[in-house]
């Protein structure tokens, strides 16, 4: 019987063999046997591995907003300005200097004159233009339309009906092929920041015009930045080569990029080991709290480890207009119960506490942190105050999530937290992402809402003005835990008009103080941390703002 | 057996309308949109639902869709911002199936001899082996098996790589490495399954009248076992192979993304919490042909193995 099996087994791994075999290319017998992909080598193509946790959803400018699409876009499509991944400052790019007129609402930028796009035409103040009108207009629908609004009359012809309005009453013009004007609604000194976003980086209008919505295909794209995409295998990966007619294409170094798509950390993890990545951990979400754990135990992998705060934070939210959390005192004691640092250490595994909305690194944000931190004895006596003594009478309340399992994580020590020191009982409750975003929204009826919930911002463009007044205003932001006006969201609005630096950061200092620690219409506990491992032979930064720029990194072996 | 075939294919009309219709009402009803997010105004996703056509009645949708659906436009992924949901779908497919396809040869390689000894040699320690094997098998997930055989096989011994997926335009010989690990950690619990069957069935066919009666006639064992008893025990491992190859050709969410594999089964679950209806409606009707495609392949392959099975009336 052994024997016909053996026939068997035989017989089987020879049609296996031979229908892999009867599509097969041609092979030289040399190539056989390496499975591992070769490591990028000196002397010829220059190669960077590097990994996306999620597809690029678009490679436009004018429609991209999530990390994974703004990453590649940044890398071929140069702003009028840029934020400096050392010092998150803004820098020049295509503009080489701007003014801003008196009464700070006209802003000029003179461009370099040596730019051209990657088909040979120069990159014009008219293609700025162009992208900004594209941008704003409602048929467009671009996400991030909202950025702009600045600008005198986006807002308006934005939110207009399908071509009820006239694009070319938009505050933008330009006023020769190298000049571009913007006149805005009101004195905005955050503006300088804004001109570094993707949302009106200039795009080539006779490739949109000519292939649509196809125009960021590899076989169509124009490009005026470092690389430029050769090929995207969908679910695979995105290949970038150098641009040779990039302006500053002598400094960039590597002349191959692969992005792989992989979505898994660990295999992210396990692939940098086995010398298949160059880098990992370079996702907008950090690396598994197991997986740092490991790697700062690995002689070797903790010496090739890399982390530091990302411009982002979390927070638990208050339904501000529901009981109890209408009542300040019990906000204040719920903040102040959260063990922000056993959180980071334990649960997240990276990170920085927080007791503020902005993360460091971005303009505005006080430093030292102001607000509210843990202070177990104080969110007793809150409690107290507030008529519920060690947590008498006090009633079962929910806190909302979304699934994933470090979120879980997270909702469970929140929950232990406020049972030990409150000695109250909280519900957590996970939900699809989706479901959560459409029950926790502003126009949710408040008797549905949950009392608590999860949420977090990231940066946009490193200033407060993308914080306290764009996340958090009483009547021209969402509004999320649905706070009344008070004098926090005067100063946060006045905060964002005034032009003397030291006066808008001093603005800014009270209103966090006052949002955060007085007011407490959220509860900021973690500010997130990127955690990278990047092979010796890299040199690169590690910016707090991403997103990165390739063609400053450097294989040195 | 062409008539077989041709009622079979004209079945497909109703379940086609059946099953659209019911995925694309539950979709619609699931609370949220494609374009929900915590950043963006609800002014601009009620903009963006607008210019996809998301704001008009359910059933005019539907209409819009089977229109689209009759020219072989399966519609823009909402997730990519408009690009054709084919352009994801088809390569995902391609990928796929050929994973599939090892996966698939390595379970019947592995199911069938396994289960035919274990029958064979029925109480012996050779069948309780084989069982507990297949117990393991079946029990042991994906998601333990995968990263399991990448510490053993990639990072431990170094014999094959971690993950990824090669093409064959890439050479046969990274194209077969890269394709074993996924491929097993697939086929795995799918072995299980197939030896316990195999094992199942050829020991009810080994009691058969017709068995005794070609040992009695002096045949060889070998010939008794091979043209006599597998080639009946087969038939119910054929007619569950159907399904089972159906969910294995179009990929394992799993297994793709622990070997960061570009396959088509990301699809079926993140299309539906990204609430990309267009990709959704796409993987369900791909998925209802291959189904349908599949069972059609069963019923011809019965009428190879067991010619007393017709289809004539």
């Amino acid at each position: 019987m052994r024997r016909m099996n053996l026939w068997y087994v035989a017989a089987l791994l020879l049609a296996l063999l031979a229908v892999a075999g009867c599509t097969a290319a041609p092979v030289a017998p040399g190539e056989a046997g390496a499975p591992a992909a070769a490591p990028a080598t000196s002397g010829e193509a220059l190669t960077l591995r590097l990994a996306t946790v999620s597809e690029p959803s678009t490679l436009d400018p004018n429609l991209a907003e999530d990390y994974y699409s703004i990453t590649p876009i940044e890398q071929m499509f140069l702003g009028l300005t840029n934020i400096n991944n050392a010092t998150s400052e803004i820098e020049p790019e295509l503009a080489e200097s701007w003014t801003v007129s008196e009464d700070g609402t006209v802003w000029t930028f003179n461009l370099r004159q040596d730019v051209k796009w990657s088909d040979g035409n120069p990159v014009t103040a008219q293609d700025i233009v162009y992208s900004v009108k594209r941008a704003v207009k409602p048929e467009t629908a671009s996400p991030y339309a909202y950025v702009l609004y600045s600008i005198k009359n986006a807002a308006a012809i934005n939110q207009s009906e399908a071509g009820a309005y006239d694009i070319d009453t938009l505050g933008v013009k330009a006023l020769d092929d190298y000049t571009v004007e913007f006149t805005l609604e009101s004195p905005a000194s955050y503006f300088e920041s804004i001109s570094s976003m993707w949302t009106l980086r200039p795009v080539p209008s006779w490739a949109i015009e000519q292939f649509g919505e196809a125009w960021t295909d590899p076989a169509n794209i124009v490009v005026n930045g470092p690389y430029k995409l050769v090929e995207w295998r969908p679910g695979e990966k995105l290949i970038f080569e150098k641009n040779p007619d990039y302006f500053a294409a002598d400094n960039v170094q590597i002349d191959r990029v692969e992005l792989s798509i992989i979505t898994d950390q660990f295999t992210e993890v396990a692939l940098y080991e086995s010398g298949e990545l160059d880098v990992a951990g370079e996702g907008a979400a950090s690396l598994p709290a197991e997986e740092v754990a490991r790697i700062l135990a690995d002689p070797v992998l903790s010496a090739e480890f890399h982390q530091g705060p990302r411009a982002s934070t979390t927070y638990v939210g208050f339904t501000m207009t529901k009981p109890p959390f209408d009542n300040v005192l019990v906000r204040k004691a719920f903040s102040a119960a959260i063990d922000r640092e056993t959180m980071v250490r334990d649960v997240v595994g990276s990170g920085v506490p927080a007791t503020q909305f902005a993360p460091p690194g971005i303009f505005g944000a006080p430093d030292p942190e102001v607000g509210l931190g843990y202070d177990p004895e104080q969110a007793k006596a809150w409690l107290a105050e507030a008529g519920y003594p060690d947590g008498a009478g006090f009633p079962t309340v929910t806190y909302r999530y979304f699934a994933n399992s470090l979120e879980e994580a997270l909702a469970q020590a929140l929950q232990a937290m406020w049972k030990e020191t409150l000695n109250v009982d909280v519900q957590i409750e996970a939900q699809d992402f989706p479901v959560f975003l459409a029950g926790t929204g502003p126009d949710v009826p408040v008797e549905e809402m949950p009392e608590m919930w999860r949420l977090g911002w990231g940066a946009d463009y490193p200033d407060e003005n993308n914080w306290v007044y764009e996340v958090f205003h009483c009547t021209d932001s969402q509004n999320r835990p649905r706070a009344a006006c008070t004098e926090a969201d005067e100063k946060a609005k006045q905060a964002g008009i005034e032009t003397d630096p030291e006066v808008r950061k001093a603005l800014y200092a009270e209103v966090e103080q006052l949002m955060f620690g007085e007011e407490v219409r959220v509860a900021p506990y973690y500010h997130r941390g990127y955690t990278i491992l990047a092979k010796p032979y890299l040199q690169r930064a590690y910016p707090t703002f991403a997103p990165v720029n390739w063609d400053t990194w450097r294989i040195e072996k | 057996m062409l008539r077989v075939i041709i009622r079979r294919l004209l079945w497909f009309i109703p379940v086609f309308f059946v099953v659209t219709g019911l995925t694309f009402v539950t979709m619609h009803a699931l609370p949220g949109g494609p374009f929900d997010s915590d950043k963006t105004p609800p002014a601009l996703i009620q903009q963006m639902e607008e210019v996809f056509g998301l704001n008009r009645p359910v059933p005019e949708q539907y209409l819009i869709w089977l229109a689209n659906v009759m020219q072989l436009k399966f519609g823009p992924s909402l997730s990519a911002r408009g690009k054709p949901v084919e352009g994801f779908l088809l390569p995902g497919l391609a990928v796929s199936a050929q994973l599939g396809l090892f996966a698939l040869l390595f379970a019947l390689a592995v199911g069938v001899p396994a289960g035919i000894t274990a029958a064979m040699h029925r109480g012996s320690w050779r069948d309780r082996s084989a069982t507990l094997v297949a117990i393991i098998g079946v029990s042991v997930p994906a998601i333990v098996l995968g990263p399991v055989l990448q510490y053993i096989f990639a990072l431990r011994l170094g014999w094959l790589p971690v993950a990824q997926w090669a093409s064959l335009g890439e050479g046969l010989m990274p194209y077969l490495s890269h394709i074993i690990l996924p491929a097993v950690t697939l086929g795995a619990g799918l072995s299980a399954i197939i030896a316990r069957l195999t094992r199942a069935s050829m020991l009810s066919v080994l009691g058969e009248d017709y068995i005794r009666t070609a040992h009695a006639k002096g045949l060889a064992r070998r010939t008794v076992t091979v043209r006599h008893a597998l080639r009946n025990a087969l038939i119910p491992v054929v007619t569950y192979l159907g399904p089972l190859a159906a969910a294995v050709l179009t990929g394992s969410l799993v297994v793709e993304q622990i070997f960061a594999i570009p396959g088509m089964g990301r699809y079926f679950v993140t299309s539906i919490s990204a609430r990309d209806y267009p990709m959704v409606m796409a993987v369900v009707v791909l998925y209802a042909l291959i189904i349908v495609g599949v069972n059609l392949l069963v019923d011809i392959l019965y009428t190879v193995i067991d010619p007393r099975i017709g289809h004539g009336n």
